[in-house]
């Protein structure tokens, strides 16, 4: 399995930069999601990656090699794509074998590599088939199958399960799981939904505007997001983002409670914290009130929704099913443990006695 | 179960209406088809006999055998050269208009809308304007007299199909042609292997389409053919109509004999023809 290493990568559309500058080595084995909201150019990379687009600046190495200029056939890439892409003429068993054939392997040869194929994705009875004659997700294992069976260096994955329903999104989630660990395959996957990027990854992109945010494990992008962009972006519901400052006893609010942590002479921060680092409390030991607005009862838990009294909002996921009304006046506590300091810049600002709680 | 309301008696008589004015609009143009066909069995006399009677008796099978067998209009020969100049056509237009298709409709390449527009542009120059150059320069190559003139420019496509082909050619998802490139395809085998499979059913449009047009083709071949054992049906049956202008009966059969195929054809494929129309916009 390959390496993938990209260099100032950079994209243009017409007079329009789309990807701006990408600097990222994926390690042999490793799976690594790109994640972004839409129009970020996460596809636009993979597309580039895989040899689909074209790069105008800058270089793509696969396995070692320079194939910024090569065919996608020569890269030793395979591509999942959203809407599976399977040929829907030929039978599963040729989907599989069109690659093989072309790739001038001899009928024996090609019939062993399908046949191997399917057995590991459990698709043996869906050779004889026509994409038509399959559900949504047979398509999708059989275009998995196409992208195994070239043995390639490198998997692409973009937005493979976006078009399952809900049950069958977790089932052949973990598929993909179990084959990467069967197979020790690199690969790189597209996705917008955030469990996807948290349960699959062993190091996350996040991209925005074709730019990288962050590269880091799950745990580093949810717990110690880079900047603002980050923060609100991973996560759901979305850390609420509070303006507050640092003053000589450590972080203060607007309301004017102080929190402790980091000193400061009075610096705009803002300070993030995640909906499960609230806790429900009295008026008097409260460090923010407000009035619930929207309330979800989950089942084992409940996200509430805030209106502060200065007009800002805050979010508060909590565990078991809390009995409230709406308009009911809600007081919350925050856990400083969990929490984190953004600059006037957006960039992170390291919060002396956060994280401490992580386990 | 729910009863069905009767129409208001007003909607009924704007039915009746409609219906009347469309079976007249109707006769209007299949009247000269149904003179033809039972002119066809009829002598000349009794196609010119007042008054004028509207079903042949007998019915004279005769003029068949008299057409079939004259030796100064090969109709035999002449309907193999309309099958062979129409077939022909019809699938070298399929072939090259869905290359030129597929390169503007599925491939992006820098000037692609700009050529798009300019092969739009061949739609609005009548064969009129060009012929005599073009003619002028097969005569040249010394190739009038032959179908050559005749069939290869539609080797290089002809605009009207490209157009209508290539809004087909875009329905084909992007993802497919990307697989295929992955898989290792030349853009050549992607046309071939992956897309044309995917447009079969507008090709066959295009395909009945260039077939009626060739069938009917009068101007090119009268301008490059002089051989009557060269014509297609279109041309000989004009120029036996010219010369033998009293033979009403036998012309009529070879009239009817000329439009039967084309007809059996767009009975066959009367919902193809519909959504060939529709999807060029002249429903």
């Amino acid at each position: 399995m390959g390496t993938v290493q990209l260099s100032n990568v950079r994209k243009f559309y017409g007079a329009l930069e789309v990807i701006k500058g990408i600097d990222l080595t994926v390690e042999a084995g490793e799976l690594v999601v790109f994640v972004g909201p839409s129009g970020c150019g996460k596809s636009t990379l993979l597309r580039m990656i895989a040899g689909l687009e074209d790069v105008d600046y800058g270089r793509v190495e696969i396995a070692g090699k320079d194939v910024t200029d090569a065919p996608p056939a020569q890269r030793g890439v395979a591509m999942v794509f959203q809407n599976y892409a399977l040929y829907p003429h030929m039978t599963a068993y040729d989907n599989l074998a069109y690659g093989l054939r072309r790739a001038g392997l001899r009928r024996d040869a090609v019939d062993q590599r399908v046949q191997e194929t399917a057995a590991l994705l459990q698709i043996s009875e869906l050779l004889p088939r026509k994409p038509k004659a399959m559900s949504g997700g047979q398509r999708q294992r059989v275009a998995i199958g196409r992208a195994i069976v070239r043995k390639p260096e490198v998997f692409l994955f973009d937005e493979p399960l976006s078009n399952l329903d809900a049950a069958l999104r977790v089932e052949m989630r973990s598929q993909i799981a179990r084959l990467h660990q069967e197979l020790a395959a690199t690969m790189i996957f597209v996705t917008h939904d955030q469990v996807e990027a948290m349960t699959l990854a062993d190091r996350i992109v996040v991209l925005n505007a074709g730019r990288v945010e962050q590269i880091g494990t799950p745990r580093e992008v949810y717990h110690s997001p880079a900047n603002l962009f980050v923060a609100g972006f991973i996560g759901s519901p979305a850390m609420n983002l509070l303006p507050a400052t640092l003053g000589p006893s450590g972080v203060a609010l607007v309301s004017g409670h102080v929190l402790g942590g980091q000193k400061g002479e009075g610096e705009a921060v803002t300070l993030g914290v995640r909906p499960d680092r609230l806790t429900l409390t009295s008026a008097e030991s409260a460090h923010l009130s407000g009035e619930a607005k929207l309330i979800e009862h989950l089942g084992d838990e409940t996200i509430l929704h805030l209106r502060l009294a200065d007009g800002g909002a805050l979010t508060m996921k909590l565990h078991g099913d809390i009995l409230l009304k709406i308009g009911a006046r809600v007081h919350a506590r925050i856990d400083l443990a969990g929490a984190c300091l953004f600059g006037a810049n957006g960039r992170a600002l390291r919060l002396e006695g956060a994280h401490e709680t992580k386990a | 179960m729910s009863k069905q309301r009767k129409p208001s008696a007003g909607a009924r008589i704007g039915m009746l209406t409609y219906h009347a004015l469309m079976l007249a609009i109707s006769a209007v143009f299949l009247l000269p088809f149904y003179w033809m066909t039972i002119s066809a069995f009829k002598t000349n006399a009794e196609i010119f006999s007042d008054p004028v009677t509207w079903l042949p008796d007998p019915i004279r099978w005769e003029n068949m055998t008299s057409l079939l067998t004259r030796e100064d209009f090969p109709f035999v020969q002449q309907f193999v050269n309309s099958v062979f100049y129409a077939g022909t056509v019809a699938v070298l237009v399929c072939l090259s208009c869905s290359l030129a298709a597929y390169s503007f409709g599925c491939l992006r390449w820098r000037g692609r809308n700009l050529v798009f527009g300019l092969t739009v542009c061949a739609l609005l120059m009548p064969t009129i304007v060009t012929f005599l150059p073009i003619y002028l320069a097969w005569s040249k190559i010394g190739l009038t007299g032959t179908y050559w003139p005749l069939i290869t420019p539609f080797l290089f496509g002809d605009a009207f199909f490209i157009f209508m082909l290539r809004q087909f050619f875009m329905g084909v998802p992007r993802e497919l042609l990307d697989a295929a490139r992955l898989d290792g395809a030349s853009e050549f085998r992607i046309w071939w292997q992956i897309v044309m499979p995917q447009v079969r059913t507008p090709l066959i449009i295009v395909g009945l389409f260039a077939t009626v047009y060739t069938w009917n083709e009068f101007f090119l071949p009268l301008i490059y053919l002089q051989d009557r054992q060269a014509f297609p049906l279109s041309l000989g049956l004009f120029t036996f109509q010219s010369q033998r202008a009293v033979e009403w009966s036998v012309s009529m059969m070879g009239a009817l004999l000329t439009a039967l195929p084309m007809v059996a054809l767009f009975l066959f494929t009367q919902r193809l023809f519909q959504r060939g129309l529709s999807s060029i916009g002249l429903k």
